[in-house]
């Protein structure tokens, strides 16, 4: 036996098979690249321009910015009404999910654990707000507002971001609260416990990975928020999507806007990292999935 | 010529060997059923065949053809799975429609096809309805049409029958069995349950840790177990070891802690004198003691229990245990001593 | 798990969430419908009149931006679910990286409409880097109008790249609830790739493919940041031309004209995809 007869040679379906394989990881490869492209390469430029020296603007044939600055940054901060604008968005956002917080639990509860006639129908209507086009009921809803003297208030906006959060956070703490097996509760109650025990021991422990994920999407939806707020807050209130779409529009100022998109876009980023490690983010697609 | 020819496959899920070197020849026609505990490999060796595996090593062979790089639809088997698996938006009609409509069959061809194999197994009725609406007999008929009906040159069944409650699973064996011997088609069955395996098969291929204990018909497997592992997976045993003390062409006498026992052996390949071997008897060889008859046994019974048509129980013998089945009338209680005797042919002696 | 019984308490308990979403929509809903039709008009006169209704369907300019808002809704709903569709059953496979993987192409989902719409328009303005690339290596002489076309693709294209995770969640939760099982079986019995594509995941994942469909479409439909920024100048998007006809114009009934229209046609879409999307679970 010479010594090229050890290497045995590979049956030809043992090399198909291989050539199969190779073939499947180039495709997951080129997926891959694909997908950090279309997410990464958008938010990179964005970053650059809010980074681009003024000094040294940046236009073609420069395939990069010449120089890098943050004086975009500081002149944002100190020329436009960014600073009024970040507080008026972190201060309407957690009183709207509060809000929404509030209004949705017992309604939550009943529609997930009793007996409701109609009870797909209700469902239903709940997702109005997301449903029905935005503009059309920021439109006429300012008009009810505007009579009830809650147009360009600071309360009118609280609600408006309300009423677009809580589809959201109604269908989700439905399906939390529908997946409490009534056994749990029978058993507790066996062993002796009233009302407020049931509430604190049982019923929020458990729902409370819903109840996250619902403030999560509600507090996002209400940062979000546009069309409520450009008609019924501007001129008195501005949040930040309206002031991203005033330097989009007739002031557009690339670098301004690339800075304030930047500041829009972070805190959100880091939201979804929080979601994406503590909770299932295929909660709102499951609740919404289940139309 | 055999009909599914399995070679040295081998298969690996990450750290774990859940087939080693296993191989298998089936002849046309044949009914093998691959009988084992979970975990043994039965179920990856079926989808092997089916094309749902890949080997890491090792061949399947369909006649002369060699399977491994063909993709699973393009094989010519149908597979009966442990939940069915029927399509939920289709119609039972268009499910069993469905193999045929893939390979393209003109529709008056199907129509014959689906309403022959449909009263063959009663549910012509079902047509128009969704798996849904089905009970789990009916959908597991529904399953074996839409299987039957492409008329495959392999048929598998995964468990199909771990799903239905116990009366239902007799019957419908039966109904699988004849179906089956009606159309002459070479089928691999996958089950754990032992009865099941005993009352269908052609030959049962017992595995366990992913390679075979022992092949071969029921009777043989039954009776003639070559490992310990064998004979406990089927029915009950007592198994013992023992020194040769006295060998003749078909007999022996075995030294062993209860005593002296005379076995007879058959065919079976026994050592020489002063070897030791380990050898098997089931419960229900053992009868109650008449004079003359071969290997006494006296034991203390420690427990038994009265099961209607016979009576399970547990004896101690000179400190050995050992377990009894016998049809006897009479009340027996704790603490009675009892002598049986065991024939001669009754035992197996053990590989390992 | 068995629900109980209900008292009044309960019915109670859902006005809060319930009944604050019907006051607030049914009423500006309500208001939209009546002013169309010339009651209750900000002018202070009540009259009921078809005139307004008149005027719109016969202004050119409100009947060219509700086919352009047509055209983005549906190119926009379709165009997301076929990118997602094969993403999803990429994902489904389950394998090397997916867990990075799915973080990363999840991420337009948290970032806002309009960033979304800044990020997009950066990448293919006249200036931007698409253009700029492109001459840099000769492909093209003079840059592409890929923004504020006449089309409409910009905004089309910033749609697609915003929802896509939205409706990629939606349709892997769709896709979940198909065994492996039954597309063993369809294998089994001699489909190949396109058979089971077309007949066991389409059909299978149609729920989540409805859903996302009418969620899509609405959102592209009735969009304005989107279309205001990153469409043509004419015309406008439906959603758009109310805002105009109402705020700058001030015809606030022309305005409840429009707006009942993109309602009504909401509504007809909806209707349109279900009667779709029965037909084709029915084919099979």
């Amino acid at each position: 036996m010479t010594q090229t007869d050890n290497k045995v040679k590979r049956p030809l379906h043992l090399i198909q098979a291989r050539k199969m394989r190779n073939y499947y990881l180039l495709l997951t490869i080129f997926f891959m690249i694909v997908m950090i492209v279309w997410v990464g390469v958008p938010i990179l430029m964005t970053i650059m321009w809010s980074l681009v020296d003024p000094k040294n603007p940046w236009s073609y044939p420069n395939v990069f910015p010449p120089s890098f600055s943050l004086a975009q940054w500081k002149f944002v901060f100190d020329y436009t009404n960014i600073g009024r604008a970040l507080r008026t968005s972190y201060s309407v956002a957690p009183l709207a999910v509060l809000l929404s917080l509030v209004l949705s639990l017992p309604t939550s509860y009943v529609l997930g654990r009793r007996k409701i006639p109609g009870k797909k129908l209700f469902m239903l209507l709940v997702l109005l707000p997301i449903i029905m086009p935005g503009m059309v009921v920021a439109l006429f809803l300012s008009r009810i507002f505007t009579t009830f003297g809650l147009s360009q208030t600071f309360f009118g906006l609280v609600l408006a971001h309300t009423l677009m959060s809580i589809p959201y956070m109604i269908r989700v703490m439905t399906t939390s609260f529908q997946a409490i097996p009534q056994d749990v509760i029978d058993a507790a109650e066996n062993l002796g416990a009233n009302t407020f025990v049931k509430i604190r021991d049982i019923f929020l422990p458990m729902i409370r990975p819903g109840l996250l994920a619902g403030m999560i999407f509600a507090f996002t939806v209400s940062i979000e928020e546009f069309n409520l707020t450009f008609i019924i807050g501007t001129p008195t209130f501005e949040t930040i999507p309206t002031i991203l779409y005033s330097f989009m529009g007739y002031n557009f100022i690339r670098t301004n806007a690339s800075v304030v998109a930047l500041l829009m876009m972070t805190p959100n980023i880091i939201m979804l990292f929080i979601v994406e490690r503590f909770l299932k983010s295929d909660y709102l697609a499951a609740s919404l999935g289940k139309m | 010529m055999s009909n599914l020819r399995i070679k040295n496959l081998t298969k690996r899920f990450d750290e774990v060997l859940a087939v080693d070197n296993l191989s298998l020849e089936v002849a046309d026609g044949e009914f093998v059923t691959l009988l084992g505990p979970s975990g043994c490999g039965k179920t990856t060796t079926l989808r092997a065949i089916a094309g749902f595996c890949y080997p890491d090593e090792g061949e399947i062979f369909f006649g002369d053809k060699i399977m491994n790089n063909i993709s699973p639809n393009k094989r010519d088997t149908a597979m009966c799975f442990q939940s069915y698996a029927l399509f939920p938006h289709m119609s039972v009609w268009n499910n069993i429609s469905f193999g045929l409509k893939m390979q393209k069959i003109p529709i008056p061809e199907q129509k014959k096809r689906i309403s022959k194999v449909m009263g063959m197994l009663g549910i012509e009725n079902l047509e128009k309805r969704k798996p849904g609406q089905l009970s789990g007999g009916q959908q597991q008929r529904v399953a074996l049409a839409r299987a039957i009906v492409t008329e495959p040159k392999v048929l598998l069944f995964d468990e199909p029958l771990s799903n239905l409650d116990a009366k239902l699973r007799v019957q419908v064996r039966v109904e699988i069995r004849e179906m089956q011997k009606r159309l002459g088609i070479t089928t691999i069955y996958v089950t754990h349950d032992q009865d099941e395996a005993l009352a269908i098969s052609d030959r049962i291929v017992v595995m366990d840790r992913g390679h075979i204990e022992q092949s071969g018909d029921p009777y043989t497997i039954y009776r003639n177990p070559e490992t310990s592992f064998v004979a406990g997976f089927i029915g009950l045993a007592n198994i013992y070891e023992g020194a040769i003390v006295t060998r003749e062409d078909n007999r022996c006498t075995v030294e062993t802690p209860f005593g002296k026992v005379d076995i007879a052996f058959g065919n079976q390949k026994i050592p020489k004198k002063d070897k030791k071997i380990k050898f098997i008897w089931r419960p229900e060889d053992m009868k109650l003691y008449t004079k003359g008859a071969p290997n006494k046994i006296k034991g203390k019974i420690l427990q038994a229990v009265f099961m209607g048509n016979i009576t399970d129980i547990f004896l101690d013998v000179q400190g050995n245990k050992m377990r009894a089945q016998i049809d006897e009338t009479k009340k027996l209680i704790t603490g009675d001593v009892i002598e049986f005797s065991i024939p001669e042919e009754a035992f197996s002696i053990l590989r390992r | 798990m068995k629900e109980k019984e209900i008292s009044p308490i309960h019915i109670l308990m859902l006005f809060p969430g319930v009944g604050f979403i019907l006051l607030f929509i049914g009423s500006s809903i309500f208001l939209t419908l009546v002013q169309s039709f010339g009651v209750f008009s900000i002018t202070g006169n009540s009259l009921f009149t078809l005139e307004n209704w008149k005027v719109i369907l016969q202004t050119r300019e409100s009947m060219d931006s509700l086919l352009f808002s047509l055209k983005m809704g549906i190119l926009s709903s379709v165009g997301t679910v076929v990118v997602a569709f094969p993403v999803a059953l990429f994902f489904r496979k389950g394998g090397t990286g997916k867990g990075i993987l799915g973080s990363i192409i999840k991420v337009p989902l948290f970032i806002p409409a309009l960033v979304a719409a800044f990020l997009i328009l950066n990448l293919i303005s006249y200036h931007g880097l698409v253009n700029t690339a492109l001459m840099r290596f000769h492909l093209i002489n003079e840059p592409l109008r890929m923004l504020n076309d006449k089309f409409g693709w910009g905004v089309v294209f910033i749609q697609i790249w915003k929802n896509l995770p939205f409706v990629l969640l939606i349709i892997m939760a769709s896709l979940a609830s198909i065994r492996d099982d039954t597309i063993d079986a369809a294998k089994n019995l001699g489909a190949g790739y396109w058979s089971i594509l077309f007949r066991m995941y389409i059909p299978l994942a149609m729920p989540g493919i409805l859903v996302s469909m009418i969620l899509m479409f609405i959102k592209a439909f009735g969009d304005f940041p989107i279309v205001s920024v990153a469409g043509p100048i004419y015309p406008s998007s439906i959603a758009g031309r109310m805002h105009i006809m109402a705020t700058i114009y001030q015809e606030w009934d022309q305005a409840a004209v429009l707006g009942v229209i993109i309602i009504i046609t909401a509504f007809i879409v909806i209707w349109a995809y279900s009667r779709l999307a029965e037909f084709v679970k029915g084919e099979i």
